[in-house]
C-alpha cells in the first residue's frame, strides 16, 4: 500500500534520508527505531503527505503523492491519513467532542453518534465537554487516538505515542491502539525509541543516519 | 548582567521577530501621543497669545486700567493716573489685517520715551536682554515718519521683509498703509507685535484723545486708590486675573478636544496591551521553566514591563515628531476658531518645545505601564507547570469571567450616574466629571467583552454553521474557547466604532442646531462689516458714513446698526449685542417664521428694560427667564430683565442681546460695528450688491456679504473648527483598526501550532483563510454593534453634558443615518480585511516546525 522508491531528503546542506526503499502492505503493522536525527521524523512526514522528497517517489495505493500539488496533499491527509503525536497536539481552546470531530468537520461530514462512540470507547465518557489541559496525559492521548482514527483512514501514523506517558499508561495506550487496528484493520507506522513498544508492530525497521539498515 | 540577558533573550528577541506586530503597536502610540501632543501645543500656544497681549510690550506691568465696555477710552484720565502711579504707560492698540501676507499684526501705539524710562532701558536691564533698545534702533525716522512702524526681526523673517518695506493693513474700516522703520532684535517680544509711537497713531488712525489702556506697574494699595478716583465706566484689574478670565475660554476648546484626543491615546493602550499579551501567551513555557528555576515574580512583570516600556519610549519619540506636524495644524484650526468666537489672536509659533516633549514621553511611558502591567501581571502568575497545559490561561480567565463582567455592568452604571452629576450639579467649571464618566463607561465596556462575545457567539452558532458548514463549526468552536484573546480585537472594533458613531453624530447634531440657529439669526438680505474684523463680532466703530451712503440707496429698506461690546458680568467678560431690534422683527418673516420669537423681539423693542442670553451665560451663573441681569455702565449699574434664553453659536464667551436704545442711554454710544441690510422684496441682489461695493470699497475697506455668502461663511468656519475633530476622529480610527489588525495577527502567530496541527488534520490554506475571515467578521459585526450602544452613550453625554457645560450650547440630537450606516460597513469591511493579512500570515507558516515528531 505504500512503496518509498529510492527517496532522498535534504534540510539545507544536511542530508536527512539516503536512496531509502520500503514497501508497506495494507494493514500492516511496521515500527521505525533509530537514534535522533535519523531520518525517523521526516520519513514519517514524508509518508504522511507533510512533505515531499527531493528525488524518489512515495506511492500510495499506486499514486504517487511525490507530484501531487499542495491542495491534493492536503486533501491526502485530510481523508488518508491519521496522526498520533508524541505531545498530544491537541487544539487547546477547543473541548474533547470538537478535538474528536475536527477531522469529521474537515471532510465536512459531522457525525455526532460517531464522536460520542468513539468518547465511549476511550473511556472518556462524562469528559465530552472538558478542555485538553483539564485532562491527564493518558487521558489526552486516548482522545489524540480517537481524533486519529475518527475519519476512518486508511493510514496512521504515530510518533512515540507513549513518549510522554508513565510505563503503565503506556502499555493503556498502545492496548487501545492495537486492539482498534485490529478491528479496523489500518496500516499502521509507529515511531519508538523504547524496545517493548516496538514489538507491538508485526515488522520493525532499524534505521541509522538516514538510511533503513534493518 | 542575568537579568540584562534574559531581557535579550525574551524581550528583545521577540521585538524583532514580531516586527510587524511591534511596527503597528509603535504607530499606535504615536498617532495618539501625536495627536494629543498637537493639540497641546496649540491650546497652549494660544493662551501664550493671550498672556502676551494682555502683559503688552511691558513685562513689568501688574496692573491694567481699561474701559468695561472693551473699548477705547478718553486719555484724560493718564493726567490723574500719571501722578497717583509713576510706573505707568499709557497704551493705544488695534489688530490690522495684512491681506496680502494673510496675517494679523497687533499694533501698539505707545508712549516710546515713557516705555524706555518704564522699562529701565537706560540702566541696562538684564532681565530685558533682547527687549527695547535705544542703542540701535532709528528712533528718529520712527518718530518723524506717521506711518512709520517697528516690527520684530521674527515677523521679518516668516514674513521676508526688511527696513524700508510698506505694508497695507486693514484696520478699523480702511486701508492703511505703514511703513517699517526698523527692525527689532527683541526676542521678548511676541512675533507679530507691532510698535508706533502713540502720538503718531492717534493721529493717522484719527484715534485723537483716545487710549485702549493705561499699563501699571504698582502695588495693591496704589491700585485700590486709582480705583476710587475712575469713573464708573473704568476699571483697574490685575494683569493676573484677566489672563485668567481670557485663559477660561480657552480652556474649554483644550480640555474638548484634549479629551477626544485621549481616547486615541486609548485605542493606542489597547494595541500596546495586545502586544505584550502575545509575547506573554507565546512564552508561557519560558516564563513556566524561569518560574521553576528560581525566577521571581517580579523579575517576570519587570521583563514584560520593559517591553511595554521599550515599545511606549520608541513610540511617543515618533509621536513627538508627529505630534510636531500636528500642531502646525492644530495651530491653524485653533487661531481661526478663537478669533472668531471670541476675539483675534496670533498664534506664530508651533514648535515644540524642550517640555513638550518631555511631557510627551512621559505620557507615553505612562500609557506604556498601563498597557503593560496587566499582562506582565498575568506573566508573573504563570506556574511551572503550564509549560504543558496550554489554555490554562483562558482557562483561568473563565472562572472570573463573571465576577469581571458584574464589575463591568458597574462600571458603566458608576459613568452614567457620575456624568449625569456633572449634568445636573455641575461642581466643577468644566465638564470633569462627565469626562471621568466617560472613561468609566468605555471601562465598563471592556470589562464586560469576552461576557458579551460569549452572549454573542450563541446567537451566531446557528447562522455560521448554516452558511459557513464545518468551518462554521470550527470557528466558533474556537472562538469560545478563546472569548479573552478575542474580546481584545473586539474591543478595539468597538471603540472605532463607538468615536465614528459620537463624534459624527455630535458633528451632525451641532450642524443641525446651527443651522437652525443661522435661520433664526442670519435674516438679512446684506451683511458689512469692517474688512478688518476677522471675529463674528466687532468691536472698533464702522464710519457712520458708511451707513448713510448705504441709507442713501432707494432699494434699501431697513438697516439694523448693531454695535458690538464687552460688557463685565462678576469681573468676567461677556459679548452684548446692541441691535436695531424694531428692524430686525420688521423683517424676521421673510425669512424665518417664529411667533414665539416674534413676541420676544417685540418685548425688547418696549420701554421695559429686557435682554437675551445665551445659555451659556445660564449654566455658567444660574440665570433664567425673568431673572435679572445687571452690568456696569459709564451711567452706573443697569439691570436687565432676562426675558429670552438661547443657545448663541457665535461665540463660546457668553452673549447678551439688547436693543441699541438703551446703549445711548446707558453707554453713552450711538455708533456701530456692523450693519444688518434689508432690501426691497424685488432687489436683484447680484446687482445691488456690485453697486454697493462701488460706492464704498474705494473709500472704505469693508466685507459685503449676501445672505447666502454669510450662512456659508459660517458653515465653514465650523467645518475649521472642527477639523481638528475630524483629525481626531480619523485618527482615531486608524489607531482603533490598527488595532483589530494587530489583535488578528497576534492571534495567528500566537495559534501557530494550532494552525499547524489542523493542517496536519488535513485543513487547506483556503479553510484555514475562511476561519480566519470569519472570525474577523464575527468580531467585526460584534464589535460594531458594542461600538453602537458606546457611541451613542458617549454621544449623548458629549452632547448634552460637555458642550453645554463647556459652551451652553443646546444641541438636538441628529443621527446621520445614511453616512452612519455607510461609514459602519467600511468599518466592518475593513475588519474582514483585517483577517484577509492573518492568513497571509498563516500561510507562511511550516507546519513541521511547529509540530515535533520528537
Amino acid at each position: 500500500m505504500i512503496k518509498l522508491e529510492n527517496v532522498e531528503k535534504s534540510y539545507g546542506d544536511h542530508k536527512v534520508l539516503r536512496g531509502i526503499n520500503l514497501e508497506i502492505r495494507r494493514g500492516e503493522f511496521i515500527s521505525i527505531t533509530g537514534s535522533s536525527g535519523c531520518g525517523k521524523s521526516t520519513l514519517l512526514n514524508l509518508i504522511g503527505g507533510m512533505d515531499i522528497p527531493e528525488q524518489g517517489r512515495v506511492i500510495i495505493d499506486g499514486v504517487n503523492i511525490s507530484a501531487y500539488t499542495d491542495e491534493n496533499l492536503t486533501l491526502f491527509r485530510r481523508i488518508k491519513v491519521g496522526f498520533i503525536f508524541q505531545f498530544f497536539n491537541l487544539l487547546p481552546n477547543i473541548t474533547v467532542f470538537e478535538n474528536i470531530s475536527m477531522p469529521l468537520l474537515l471532510n465536512g461530514a459531522e457525525n455526532d453518534e460517531k464522536v460520542r462512540a468513539y468518547i465511549q470507547d476511550m473511556g472518556l465518557g462524562g469528559k465530552e465537554n472538558t478542555y485538553p489541559y483539564q485532562l491527564s496525559g493518558g487521558e489526552q492521548q486516548r482522545v489524540a487516538i480517537a481524533r486519529a482514527l475518527i475519519h476512518d483512514p486508511e493510514i496512521v501514523l504515530a510518533d512515540e505515542p507513549t513518549g510522554s506517558l508513565d510505563s503503565e499508561t503506556g502499555t493503556m495506550i498502545m492496548d487501545i491502539i492495537q486492539r482498534l487496528i485490529r478491528e479496523t484493520r489500518k496500516t499502521v507506522v509507529l515511531v519508538t525509541h523504547e524496545a517493548h513498544i516496538a514489538a507491538y508492530a508485526q515488522r520493525i525497521v532499524r534505521m541509522k543516519d538516514g538510511i533503513i539498515f534493518a | 548582567m542575568k537579568f540584562l540577558k534574559l531581557l535579550r533573550m525574551l524581550v528583545i528577541r521577540n521585538i524583532r521577530e514580531e516586527k510587524f506586530l511591534t511596527f503597528l503597536s509603535i504607530i499606535g502610540i504615536a498617532l495618539g501621543i501625536g495627536l494629543f501632543t498637537g493639540v497641546k501645543v496649540a491650546s497652549d500656544r494660544a493662551i501664550t497669545s493671550f498672556e502676551s497681549e494682555i502683559r503688552g510690550i511691558n513685562p513689568h506691568a501688574t496692573y491694567e486700567i481699561f474701559d468695561r465696555s472693551g473699548t477705547d477710552f478718553n486719555e484724560q484720565i493718564y493726567r490723574d493716573i500719571r501722578f497717583i502711579a509713576e510706573d505707568s504707560l499709557p497704551v493705544i492698540k488695534a489688530f490690522g489685517y495684512l491681506p496680502a501676507l494673510h496675517d494679523t499684526i497687533d499694533i501698539n501705539g505707545i508712549y516710546t520715551l515713557k516705555a524706555a524710562q518704564f522699562l529701565k532701558l537706560f540702566q541696562g536691564n538684564k532681565e530685558l536682554e533682547g527687549g527695547l533698545s535705544y542703542k540701535n534702533t532709528d528712533w528718529e525716522t520712527f518718530y518723524r515718519t506717521i506711518n512709520g512702524i517697528l516690527v520684530t526681526k521674527r515677523f521679518c523673517e516668516k514674513q521676508v521683509l526688511k527696513k524700508g518695506d510698506s505694508l497695507n493693513a486693514l484696520m478699523y474700516d480702511r486701508e492703511y498703509a505703514l511703513k517699517i522703520v526698523d527692525v527689532l532684535d527683541a526676542a521678548a517680544l511676541p512675533t507679530n507685535t507691532v510698535i508706533m509711537d502713540i502720538g503718531n497713531f492717534q493721529e493717522y488712525f484719527e484715534k485723537a484723545g483716545y487710549l485702549s489702556r493705561i499699563d501699571l506697574a504698582t502695588d495693591q494699595r496704589t491700585a485700590d486708590e486709582i480705583r476710587k478716583n475712575l469713573p464708573p465706566h473704568l476699571g483697574v484689574e490685575k494683569k493676573e486675573e484677566l489672563f485668567r478670565n481670557r485663559k477660561a475660554l480657552v480652556m474649554s476648546f483644550r480640555y474638548n478636544l484634549q479629551f477626544v484626543s485621549l481616547i486615541a491615546i486609548l485605542v493606542g493602550i489597547f494595541l500596546l496591551y495586545n502586544t505584550v499579551f502575545i509575547t506573554v501567551v507565546k512564552r508561557r513555557s519560558e516564563i513556566g521553566i524561569l518560574r521553576s528555576l528560581g525566577a521571581d515574580r517580579k523579575t517576570v512583570i519587570l521583563m514584560f514591563t520593559i517591553q511595554g516600556f521599550i515599545l511606549g519610549l520608541v513610540g511617543s519619540l515618533l509621536g513627538i515628531i508627529l505630534g510636531q506636524f500636528a500642531a502646525y495644524f492644530s495651530v491653524i484650526a485653533v487661531e481661526k476658531t478663537i478669533s472668531t468666537l471670541y476675539s483675534t489672536i496670533t498664534i506664530s509659533d508651533y514648535l515644540i518645545t524642550k517640555r513638550d516633549a518631555i511631557m510627551a514621553l512621559v505620557l507615553g511611558m505612562f500609557v506604556s505601564l498601563i498597557a503593560s502591567i496587566v499582562p506582565s501581571y498575568e506573566a508573573s502568575k504563570i506556574r511551572p507547570h503550564e509549560t504543558s497545559r496550554e489554555g490554562s490561561f483562558e482557562g483561568r480567565y473563565r472562572r472570573y469571567q463573571k465576577s469581571v463582567s458584574v464589575a463591568g455592568i458597574l462600571c458603566i452604571l458608576s459613568g452614567l450616574i457620575i456624568s449625569y452629576l456633572d449634568y445636573r450639579n455641575t461642581p466643577f467649571a468644566f465638564p470633569l466629571l462627565a469626562y471621568i464618566g466617560i472613561l468609566f463607561i468605555i471601562g465598563g465596556f471592556t470589562l464586560m467583552s469576552p461576557f458579551y462575545l460569549s452572549l454573542m457567539l450563541r446567537f451566531f452558532e446557528r447562522p455560521a454553521k448554516y452558511l459557513f458548514r464545518s468551518m462554521g463549526n470550527i470557528t466558533l468552536g474556537d472562538m469560545k474557547g478563546s472569548t479573552y484573546r478575542f474580546s481584545v480585537a473586539l474591543m478595539s472594533v468597538a471603540i472605532s466604532s463607538a468615536l465614528i458613531i459620537a463624534l459624527l453624530i455630535l458633528i451632525f447634531s451641532l450642524r443641525g442646531s446651527l443651522q437652525a440657529w443661522i435661520n433664526k439669526n442670519i435674516t438679512a438680505d446684506i451683511y458689512i462689516k469692517p474688512a478688518s474684523c476677522r471675529a463674528n463680532y466687532c468691536f472698533n466703530p464702522m464710519s457712520e458714513e458708511v451707513v448713510r451712503i448705504v441709507e442713501s440707496f432707494p432699494e434699501v429698506e431697513g438697516v439694523d446698526r448693531f454695535r458690538g461690546l464687552h460688557l463685565d458680568l462678576h469681573g468676567k467678560k461677556v459679548i452684548a449685542g446692541f441691535a436695531d431690534i424694531q428692524v430686525k422683527r420688521k423683517y424676521l418673516s421673510r425669512m424665518y417664521a417664529d411667533s414665539e420669537y416674534e413676541e420676544i423681539l417685540k418685548e425688547m423693542e418696549g420701554d421695559e428694560q429686557v435682554a437675551g442670553i445665551s445659555e451659556y451665560l445660564s449654566i455658567q451663573y444660574g440665570l433664567k427667564k425673568n431673572d435679572t441681569i445687571e452690568f456696569k455702565s459709564p451711567a452706573g449699574n443697569v439691570a436687565f430683565r432676562i426675558n429670552d434664553v438661547s443657545s448663541s453659536y457665535s461665540t463660546t464667551s457668553g452673549f447678551v442681546y439688547i436693543d441699541r436704545k438703551w446703549l445711548n442711554r446707558y453707554w453713552g454710544l450711538d455708533d456701530t460695528t456692523q450693519i444688518s441690510v434689508y432690501v426691497s422684496k424685488d432687489t436683484a441682489l447680484n446687482q445691488f450688491i456690485p453697486r454697493l461695493k462701488e460706492r464704498l470699497l474705494p473709500e472704505y475697506s469693508l466685507e459685503i456679504w449676501n445672505n447666502r455668502e454669510l450662512r456659508d461663511k459660517v458653515m465653514d468656519i465650523f467645518n475649521t473648527s472642527f477639523a481638528i475633530t475630524y483629525a481626531i476622529e480619523f485618527i482615531s480610527i486608524m489607531v482603533s483598526l490598527i488595532g483589530v489588525i494587530t489583535a488578528l495577527l497576534s492571534l495567528v502567530i500566537e495559534r501557530k501550532r494550532e494552525i499547524s496541527i489542523i493542517r496536519y488534520l488535513g485543513a487547506s490554506w483556503k479553510q484555514i483563510r475562511q476561519t480566519l475571515m470569519l472570525s474577523a467578521g464575527i468580531i467585526g459585526i460584534t464589535g460594531i454593534i458594542l461600538g453602537t450602544f458606546l457611541g451613542s452613550l458617549m454621544s449623548m453625554i458629549l452632547i448634552r453634558v460637555v458642550n453645554k457645560i463647556s459652551f451652553g450650547w443646546e444641541i438636538h440630537f441628529r443621527i446621520p443615518l445614511i453616512i452612519l450606516v455607510t461609514i459602519l460597513i467600511i468599518v466592518f469591511l475593513t475588519t474582514v480585511f483585517a483577517g484577509y493579512l492573518p492568513s497571509k500570515v498563516a500561510r507562511k507558516i511550516d507546519p513541521r516546525k511547529f509540530v515535533s515528531f520528537e
